[in-house]
């Protein structure tokens, strides 16, 4: 397992590159849709100017050498600075708004794969039941539902007009442990809906499919019983898939965290990338996108792991 | 698809929708542009004049979702044009070629894969500008990776297939195999996906357009909508987000809706499985008795399953199936495929599939009758009393267990051991079957065991708890013929030291002739004959298994052409009226057709044949009863 | 340089299809970063010809790599060395101009009746699309007649041409994949397990139609599945495949009655016979082989014979050394050290030497039990 570990940790590096090589290109791309140092010297910029700010960027350099440049001072953790406000860092910036955003996902994720899991072993037991029945039209209705939709009406019901908890703003975990869970309650439990349901979806036909195989049909010909046939032989092999599903999810909430984030008010990595995008901010998007990638890096990972563990045939293969 | 009534709302909402797209003006009863100046009328709920309200600028909230609906079905075209003319060609191309350029390929496409799609927008919307079409652009070149995925993992296995080798080997080219023979099978699945994947990216437009980098700020885009509600929904009420969160969320759910429909009507139905259990209902008794000898170990009267089909009547998988076996003794069961041999056995268990179920007869157990027994009882007999072999062995293995676990399973169920003590006796049972270093194979997964190994678990297992039954289905059917000789060579050695009874279900005579002493012929659902093994094979009394011996390529002599059984094997939904067999029988008469035979008792032994006791018919000595022809 | 005839003319002289030493690998799955595995050798110098108008059977249990060998004859996988010739052609190197013309000589019929045929298509488009492909005939009146005489020709009724393959058994499948492969006329036709899938009493029907074609056409076959009592029913010559070697060749009957293989007589003694006093004698043959070993995988073989942990005759050189083919008494060849070692049988059959052997064996046996028991 350790070998197999060590080779899924390994395979992330050409990810991060490819991230890293995308995240570049972007800079690239942008500078020819319009040059970065006109924005920055603004309307009616000196000659001087632009060539001072060309000079800095480096952007006269051939395209090779410049991606080396960025891409060492990347490594050194440099992830240059804001075009907007040429004091600002955007490692602090990103420093700054990482923590909400990462807590908010966290905790969805956590939320929305405990509780999805647990729905989807619930819809399995008695396919066409009750239960079945109830959790799949709500799972097909929390699914069409953006989280900044299902936010904005937490927002309204549960702290405007039931006064529960605070409509917006963000409570560090440093200030106060219950004040940051307070804070966060509401836009992760928005953004964990979704998961939640995707999840159990994907878990509810994997269990059906894992049901109707040969394997549980011939352990109930030994006598193995309801609660044994679900929890041993179905759910370890109904998982696999699964946890890929969730994998993609845990992506795709990062993403989905910005709108969340700015329905409560919450000053993370969501308004930051915005006001970038709207600034042509390029450097910033930058940086959210190279923290993005790593986070999915560290997610993938996280998700080869577990099916290795999950999996005997593919931890095996590959160790 | 048109019986799902959710689907046919999802319908209606899509006619709604396409009209508003197309002619707005039709429907919508305001200018959606148009604010009021008076300042008077803003944030109202519904009223006659503004059917759902206005907003804070007082244009009308149903006017602007009318027109909002324009909005949509551009970004779904936009995105979707892009995400399915870039992914279905490289799909096809990646899933094609295999090897280390579909490898590239789609580790490249992992990687876009992995980002989260809004990311991948804004950078599109960075480098372009914020609006609605470069976002667009974005969602679409996203959305592209999972139609590379789909199509390059439908490619993958088409391309397996042999119809694409057959279509090689007739000469057509590969162009004209990708786009007539691969792509129309890929169409389902497409359309499904493409289906679910509009949803999402009208998710994903009104998510970039709710952050104020898709569509412009005064568009009555449903997204814009709510970015304009949003400063305003907690002083003045929710009612600002419903109507253009409404109209959003109706939309991507008929999207889902008719994907799921779709999926429904070509994909099987995973409404039923290993757990349904269909409703109890009354078993008609059998009309026969069981016979009371003490030896027998199982007995079946009488025994009629049925499965209710989705369009048609139900259709009889078993009729009237009756047969005991005794111990030490081995019951051959043999017939062609949809003859209901595997089925009788399930059903004898209780492990009829769903939706079908028993619906007359009786079954006993030694002494007890367990026709009506609960799933709970039958715990107690499966496994213990009655052990259970399957054809596939690796597939009825767990793949994510170890086979020690699995071997153990019935031992701590049954009989109560512990870990340690159920280990032990595992390895035992192991090396019993000829397994050899069991221990080391205790701690291996089934991928790990050959077919041959894998079927001497499978033995093991059923043998655990020294049943008093072995019912072994088509046990050495997908092994080498090599192979089968080994594993029924086990059976038979393992018989002989506990006086077990043995069903040996095959379609082989050969194997029959070497294992069995009682043999029950079965075909379309029905026992059609009984006997001695030496009955069945030098004095049948049946016309079918008469032809089944002949068309044996064993019993052939010469060099002529081999004797065969005109026409096809029937499938249950086309059951001939009368004995199932006449159409392809040469003893067939007017009275063979008219009725089902009943099944004949002939000293202890069974025949359904109206003429077997005709003077003059004797097949034994008859000649051929298969047609020597082309 | 000459370009290859490719059978243009229309009389063959000699075999027309040589296969020569032919060797087939498969490269074991490699990764985008990383090494791949060592390559499994599915076929190790294969070689066999079958005359115009004459059926060759193949015959060999999973993993033999018969299927490789048509699948090698057809162009659908690359081989690793030898050669294989059409009517003296060498076609493994067949240009792309000349593909079609390499496919319209050889045709297939391959196992599985679902998966065989495309779903979404009629009958008219799988029999048809090889006409309009080989002969320019385009999809009509003229070109469904040509279709009906081919479905006449396999015995279904011509009403066939609407239906799809859903609509039809399994042996009306397979009759539709004979038609598919005989629309072009071809010289050759393998059947590559056509008729495994099928039930007995289907089974039968079916051979009866390959039979029939020949007859009427003259057309050969490559006849591959792992029944031998089917292959020999078929065949007029017999290959039997075991791990990738072509292990006894020869006269079909001859080798059924006088195998010169070990391998050989142990499939014959592995077939069930459907009736129970011949069974009988057919169990004790074949409990005179060594049971419980596990071949060797194709992905690791032995240095020495693959068979020799399986035999009972097995010697020492056998562990150490694949033999070469050898002369044998029905006309082939056979790769045993028995026949130039040990009891040097020289091309005869190995029946009796086994039946020896296994006697003295159980006597041995016998007399060790006896031992034990006495002290």
């Amino acid at each position: 397992m350790a070998k197999y570990i060590g080779s899924r940790l390994l395979a992330t590096i050409p990810l991060v590159f490819a991230v890293l090589v995308i995240t570049f290109l972007i800079a690239v791309a942008v500078e020819a849709n319009g040059s970065i140092a006109t924005q920055i010297c603004g309307e009616g910029a000196t000659p001087e100017c632009i060539g001072a700010i060309e000079e800095e960027l480096g952007l006269n350099e051939p395209i090779v050498s410049r991606f080396f440049s960025w891409f060492g001072g990347v490594l050194s953790g440099d992830l240059g600075s804001s075009l907007v406000n040429q004091n600002t860092s955007v490692g602090e910036l990103i420093g700054e708004r990482i923590w909400p955003t990462l807590s908010i996902v966290g905790f969805s994720l956590l939320i929305g794969v405990t509780l999805g899991l647990l729905f989807g072993v619930l819809g399995a037991i008695r396919p066409g039941g009750f239960a079945d029945r109830s959790i799949s039209v709500g799972a097909a209705g929390v699914i069409a539902a953006p989280g900044f939709i299902i936010g904005m009406l937490l927002s309204w019901g549960i702290a405007v007009e039931l006064g529960w908890l605070d409509p917006v703003g963000y409570v560090s975990l440093g200030e106060s442990f219950t004040g940051w869970l307070k804070s966060i309650t509401l836009p992760s439990i928005a953004l964990s809906l979704p998961t939640l349901a995707i999840v159990q979806r994907q878990l509810r036909s994997s269990m059906a499919n894992a049901l109707q195989s040969r394997y549980v049909l011939a352990a109930r010909a030994r006598g193995v019983s309801r609660p044994s046939l679900i929890s041993r032989h179905a759910l370890p092999n109904a998982l696999i898939p699964t946890v890929t599903v969730i994998g993609f999810r845990a992506a795709a909430a990062i993403g989905l965290t910005t709108a969340v984030e700015i329905v409560f008010g919450i000053r993370g990595m969501g308004e930051m990338l915005v006001t970038a995008i709207i600034s042509r901010n390029v450097t910033v998007l930058q940086g959210g996108m190279i923290v993005v990638g790593l986070v999915v890096a560290a997610v993938n990972l996280l998700v080869d792991i577990s099916y290795g563990f999950l999996n005997p045939k593919v931890r095996l293969d590959r160790d | 698809m048109l019986r799902n009534p959710l689907a046919l709302l999802s319908m209606v909402w899509f006619v709604i929708l396409v009209v508003s797209w197309l002619r707005p003006e039709l429907l919508a009863t305001h200018d959606p542009f148009q604010q009021d100046v008076s300042l008077q009328r803003l944030f109202e709920g519904p009223s006659s004049d503004h059917w759902l309200g206005t907003d804070g600028l007082g244009r009308d909230h149903y006017s602007r979702v009318i027109f909002g609906a324009g909005f949509a079905f551009r970004s779904v075209f936009i995105a979707m044009t892009i995400a399915l003319g870039v992914g279905v060609p490289i799909g096809l191309f990646a899933g094609w070629r295999g090897g280390r350029v579909d490898r590239a390929i789609i580790w490249v496409n992992d990687v876009f894969f992995s980002l989260p799609i809004i990311l991948l927008a804004m950078a599109v919307i960075i480098i372009l500008s914020p609006s609605l079409t470069n976002a667009m652009i974005g969602v679409g070149i996203a959305m592209s990776t999972r139609f590379v995925r789909l199509t390059r993992g439908v490619t993958l296995a088409e391309k397996e297939e042999l119809y694409v080798d057959a279509a090689r080997i007739t000469g057509i080219s590969v162009p004209r195999i990708l786009i007539r023979y691969i792509a129309p099978n890929l169409l389902s699945s497409l359309i499904v996906q493409a289906a679910i994947i509009s949803g999402a990216v009208i998710l994903i437009g009104a998510t970039l357009s709710f952050l104020g980098i898709g569509a412009s700020l005064d568009d009555p885009d449903w997204g814009v909508m709510l970015n304009r509600a949003r400063p305003d929904f907690r002083r003045e009420g929710i009612w600002q987000i419903v109507p253009s969160g409404g109209a959003l969320v109706l939309t991507v759910l008929s999207f889902n809706l008719l994907g799921d429909a779709i999926r429904d009507s070509i994909g099987r139905d995973a409404s039923s499985n290993a757990l349904t259990v269909t409703k109890r209902a009354s078993v008609t008794p059998a009309s026969t008795e069981h016979l009371t000898d003490d030896d027998i170990v199982l007995s079946v009267r009488d025994m009629d399953v049925e499965f209710p089909s989705p369009n048609g009547p139900v259709s009889a998988i078993l009729n009237g199936v009756s047969f005991e076996v005794r111990a030490g003794e081995t019951l051959g069961v043999v017939g062609e495929s949809g003859s209901g041999k595997s089925m009788t056995m399930l059903s004898a268990l209780g492990l009829t599939p769903a939706p079908g179920r028993m619906t007359r007869g009786s079954v006993r157990f030694a002494d007890e009758d367990v026709t009506n027994l609960t799933e709970r009882d039958w715990l107690r007999l499966r496994g213990k009393e009655i052990g259970v072999i399957f054809q596939e062995p690796i597939a009825v293995l767990n793949p994510a267990m170890k086979v020690g676990a699995q071997i153990m399973e019935p031992l701590r169920i049954h009989l109560g051991m512990g870990k340690a003590e159920a280990r032990k006796r595992a390895a035992e049972l192991l090396a019993e079957v000829r397994v050899p270093d069991p221990e080391r194979r205790l701690d291996q997964y089934p991928h790990e065991f050959s077919g041959g190994m894998a079927q001497r678990v499978g033995i093991a297992m059923a043998l655990a708890c020294e049943p008093k039954l072995l019912i072994a289905d088509e046990p050495s059917t997908a092994l080498d013929v090599t192979v089968q000789g080994q594993i029924l060579d086990l059976l038979a050695e393992i018989q002989s030291r506990r006086n077990m009874a043995i069903i040996l279900i095959t379609h082989d005579l050969g194997v029959i002739a070497e294992a069995a002493d009682r043999v029950l012929v079965m075909y379309g659902g029905q026992v059609m004959e009984t006997g001695s093994a030496e009955d069945i094979f030098f004095r049948p009394k049946h016309p079918y298994t008469k032809a089944l011996l002949d068309t044996m390529p064993q019993n052939h002599a010469g060099d002529g052409d081999l004797a065969v059984i005109a026409g096809i094997v029937p499938q249950p939904n086309a059951w001939p009226a009368g004995c199932r067999f006449a159409p392809r029988c040469v003893h067939a008469t007017e009275a063979c057709v008219s009725a089902i035979p009943p099944l004949l008792t002939v000293d202890a032994d069974h025949v359904r044949c109206v003429r077997f006791d005709e003077p003059g018919f004797d097949l034994a000595h008859g000649g051929s009863t298969a047609e020597v022809s082309a | 340089m000459t370009e290859p005839s490719l059978l243009r003319s229309q009389a063959v002289d000699g075999p027309l299809l040589e296969v020569d030493d032919l060797h087939v690998q498969f490269a074991g799955r490699g990764r985008l970063f990383g090494t791949s595995p060592p390559p499994v050798r599915a076929v190790n110098g294969v070689s066999f010809s079958i005359a115009p108008e004459r059926t060759f059977g193949l015959v060999g249990e999973s993993g033999s790599g018969k299927s490789t060998i048509a699948r090698a004859i057809l162009q659908l996988v690359d081989i690793a060395s030898g050669t294989i010739r059409l009517g003296g052609d060498d076609v493994t190197q067949v240009q792309r101009k000349d593909e079609l013309k390499f496919r319209k000589n050889v045709q297939a019929v391959l196992q599985d009746p679902f998966s065989s045929l495309n779903q979404v298509h009629q009958t008219r488009t799988i029999v048809g699309d090889g006409i309009t492909r080989h002969y320019g005939l385009k999809p009509g009146a003229n070109r469904d007649e040509r279709i009906g005489r081919l479905l006449d020709a396999v015995g279904l009724s011509r009403e066939f041409i609407d239906r799809y393959p859903y609509e039809m058994s399994g042996g009306q499948r397979q009759r539709i994949s004979i038609a598919r492969a005989l629309a072009v006329e071809p010289r050759l036709i393998i059947a590559d397990e056509a008729t495994s899938a099928l039930d007995v009493s289907i089974q039968s029907q079916v051979i009866n139609v390959l039979r029939q074609i020949q007859d009427d056409s003259g057309v050969s076959f490559l006849f591959i599945a792992h029944d031998l009592e089917v292959v020999k029913h078929v065949s007029h010559d017999l290959g039997v495949m075991y791990l990738g070697y072509l292990v006894e060749k020869g006269d079909a009957n001859a080798i059924y009655d006088a195998p010169t293989h070990p391998y050989t007589e142990m499939l014959i003694a592995s077939i069930p016979m459907p009736d129970p006093v011949v069974q009988a004698g057919r169990r004790e043959l074949r409990q005179s082989f060594d049971n419980d070993a596990e071949p060797p995988s194709p992905a690791n073989l032995p240095p020495g014979c693959p068979f020799e942990n399986r035999c009972p005759v097995a010697m020492d050189i056998c562990r150490e050394v694949m033999p070469d083919p050898t002369p044998a008494h029905h006309g082939g060849d056979v790769r045993c050290h028995l026949h130039t070692s040990g009891p040097e049988l020289a091309g005869e059959s190995v029946v009796e030497f086994i039946k020896t052997k296994a006697e003295s064996r159980m006597a041995g046996s016998q007399r060790s039990q006896d031992k034990s028991l006495t002290s």
